[in-house]
């Protein structure tokens, strides 16, 4: 597999840096550590150390260049990572520390390139984030002496008061603690329900849910989410698909409603472009997607991952069914690989077939746009005047309000919610 | 004519070849030394002229950061510490700085803080500034604190600099450093040494 490395925040929380010299060259064989470039920032001139143990099949960037942290730096080719292997290898993330320092962002993240991944921002205003002042510093005073006994004693030097000049903890003052049991205690109402392995249970986070949350909270940090909510009757779609869905299983094709929601949603992305894009704040520029991709989010095991349909306009609803098979296989058995995760444009959330009706989904961000489908159902709908029983399909969808604007989302929806209603302008 | 710029091997960088895991070096300069940041030049950096005039070496060292002067009135406080891949380098100015201001308490200072990237400053004006340079899996932290040194000698020899932090707000040279002496605190070499060799020798 191919590994992106990305320009990683090196703690000042600054956001770009001067490529100074490279130390390695394309082609060469690095180990995880061996350092890949000399990088400057501010304060700091630091080299860079490789990640991954593999081949550089890319260098990017010339030595003097300024780049930004999440830029990225060099391809490492990792020889014998396919598969479910590639994925472990995206939730590993990195073999080098990434640290979680306060005020100072994450740093040492790395990141692979295509999975929608952005690297947490800098701190801007470095006063403020770095700014320590005296009067609330809360790091005693004390000598070493009493410092090796607080550690003998496990006692947080911290919360001891010092008697000593200036407030210096003292060797009696961490004794006099000590002795006074000023420790953590369980209050008599707890420990009269249970212990606390009792009552809950601890869990490590894999790495997928830190993936998983660490998207997320960049959606909802850099997003407005908008969401439009409809119904759409959807008798004829399913006349249609009852029609062939037999024929089509006799050659193993399963024809699912999700592959004509997913041709309805690329072939209206086609005519509302600013819910096929993505806004570059950087750089100041909106980035319209002439390539129409649609993520499905499939919800397996070990938990949600999306992988994406390419060009799903220029396919027929059978090849898209195929195609929604082949990645749902695929995200069962954890054998996708990083291609099928790469370039998504829009994404699509099924959660119906589990029993939700509307939902509010959080855009995979940066794209543009999130359609959720609801549960399909029977209900009853006016026909030529008449009551009759429809099948409804509840639709959900969020937009990044930076991008589109409610007009936008609403005729975007309602172009889905035509073809869906007549399916037959899916074919023309 | 031009300044001629020597590659920094000043003697507390003796301490970055060292075989320990932490080590420090405290330096009292004997003399005036000019110290450019890696991407300084002294065509941007100084005024050439005096400089050259009152033949003051100068010497360019590998990590970031602007010009710095040296003189016997300053302190140059050097740190090494092998760190393997870590890239945190906020997290061992913030710790080392946090030392150097235990030590700085101790001896009376108040109203100190960190300010900018990793200047230590009595209230907004700076005494002291530092940078780091990460090389082999080895940090080398080095920082010149301002004892009693005057301001025109800093701006004597030093143009205000090319990047500057926020905190700074455009001040020059005067408005914005100051020393120990300046801010009221008549301390030597001969109390600081000990101070800081209790606090940097801590865990």
């Amino acid at each position: 597999m191919k590994y992106i490395f990305k320009f990683p925040d090196i703690g000042e929380g600054l956001d770009e840096g001067t490529i100074v010299e490279w130390l390695v060259k394309k082609g060469q064989h690095v180990e995880s550590g061996d350092s890949l470039v000399t990088m400057e920032t501010d304060k700091v001139v630091a080299d860079i150390p490789s990640p991954k143990t593999g081949t550089l099949v890319t260098l990017f960037g010339k030595e003097g260049e300024t780049i930004h942290v999440g830029d990225a730096l060099v391809e490492i080719e990792i020889e014998g990572v396919e598969g479910e292997a590639a994925i472990a290898e995206v939730e590993k993330g990195s073999d080098m520390e990434a640290i979680e320092e306060e005020g100072a962002g994450v740093v040492g993240t790395l990141e692979i390139a295509g999975n929608s991944a952005i690297l947490s921002s800098s701190n801007e205003g470095v006063d403020d984030a770095v700014e320590d002042k005296r009067e609330v510093k809360t790091k005693s005073l004390a000598t070493p002496v009493s410092r090796a006994v607080a550690k003998d004693l496990g006692v947080d030097i911290n919360n001891v008061k010092g008697t000593g000049p200036a407030g210096r903890v003292m060797k009696d003052d961490i004794l006099r603690y000590a002795e006074s049991g000023s420790k953590p205690k369980v209050s008599s109402s707890s420990a009269s329900v249970g212990s606390v392995e009792q009552l809950v249970e601890v869990e490590p986070l894999s790495q997928m849910r830190k993936t998983i949350a660490k998207n997320m909270i960049q959606s909802k940090h850099n997003a407005a989410h908008m969401t439009v909510f409809e119904e759409v009757e959807i008798s004829e779609l399913d006349r249609i698909r009852k029609k062939y869905k037999d024929q089509y299983a006799a050659d193993g094709t399963k024809l699912t409603y999700l592959a004509f929601i997913i041709k309805a949603t690329a072939l209206s992305l086609k005519k509302f472009k600013s819910l096929n894009s993505e806004m570059d704040m950087e750089n100041s520029n909106m980035i319209y997607k002439k390539y129409y991709n649609i993520g499905i989010a499939i919800d397996t095991e070990k938990g949600l991952v999306v992988p994406v349909i390419k060009n799903a306009d220029k396919l027929s609803i059978v090849e898209i069914a195929a195609e929604i098979q082949n990645l749902s296989e695929k995200a069962r058995t954890g054998k996708l690989a990083m291609s099928d995760f790469k370039d998504g444009t829009f994404t699509i959330t099924s959660y119906g077939s589990i029993g939700g009706l509307f939902a509010v989904p959080v855009i995979n961000y940066p794209q543009a746009g999130i359609l959720g489908i609801g549960r399909i159902s029977k209900q009853p709908v006016v026909k030529d005047d008449k009551l009759d029983i429809g099948l409804v399909l509840p639709l959900s969808l969020a937009v990044d309000h930076r991008i589109a604007d409610g007009g936008d989302a609403t005729r975007f929806i309602n172009s889905i919610m035509g073809y869906l209603a007549e399916p037959v302008t899916l074919i023309f | 004519m031009t300044i001629e710029v020597q590659k920094y091997d000043l003697q507390d960088y003796s301490i970055f070849e060292s075989s320990k895991e932490y080590d420090y070096y405290l330096w009292h300069p004997e003399d005036r030394y000019i110290i450019l940041g890696r991407a300084n030049n002294p065509e941007a950096s100084l005024e050439t002229d005096l400089v050259e005039a009152d033949q003051v070496k100068v010497y360019k060292r590998p990590s970031g950061g602007e010009t710095v002067i040296l003189t016997p009135n300053t302190l140059v406080i050097s740190v090494k510490v092998k760190i393997g891949n870590e890239l945190n380098t906020q997290k061992y100015f913030k710790e080392i700085n946090d030392k150097i201001m235990d030590a700085l308490s101790t001896l009376g200072v108040k109203d100190l803080s960190m300010k900018g990237i990793s200047d230590i400053s009595i209230g907004d004006k700076k005494i002291l500034g530092s940078s780091i340079y990460l090389r082999k899996k080895t940090l080398f932290y080095h920082a010149v604190l301002n004892i009693s040194e005057s301001i025109e000698v800093i701006s004597k020899y030093l143009k205000h600099p090319t990047k500057e932090p926020d905190y700074r707000k455009g001040r020059s040279h005067k408005e914005f450093v100051t020393s120990l002496l300046t801010e009221g605190y008549k301390l030597s070499v001969k109390d600081l040494i000990p101070a800081l060799n209790t606090s940097l020798s801590l865990d």
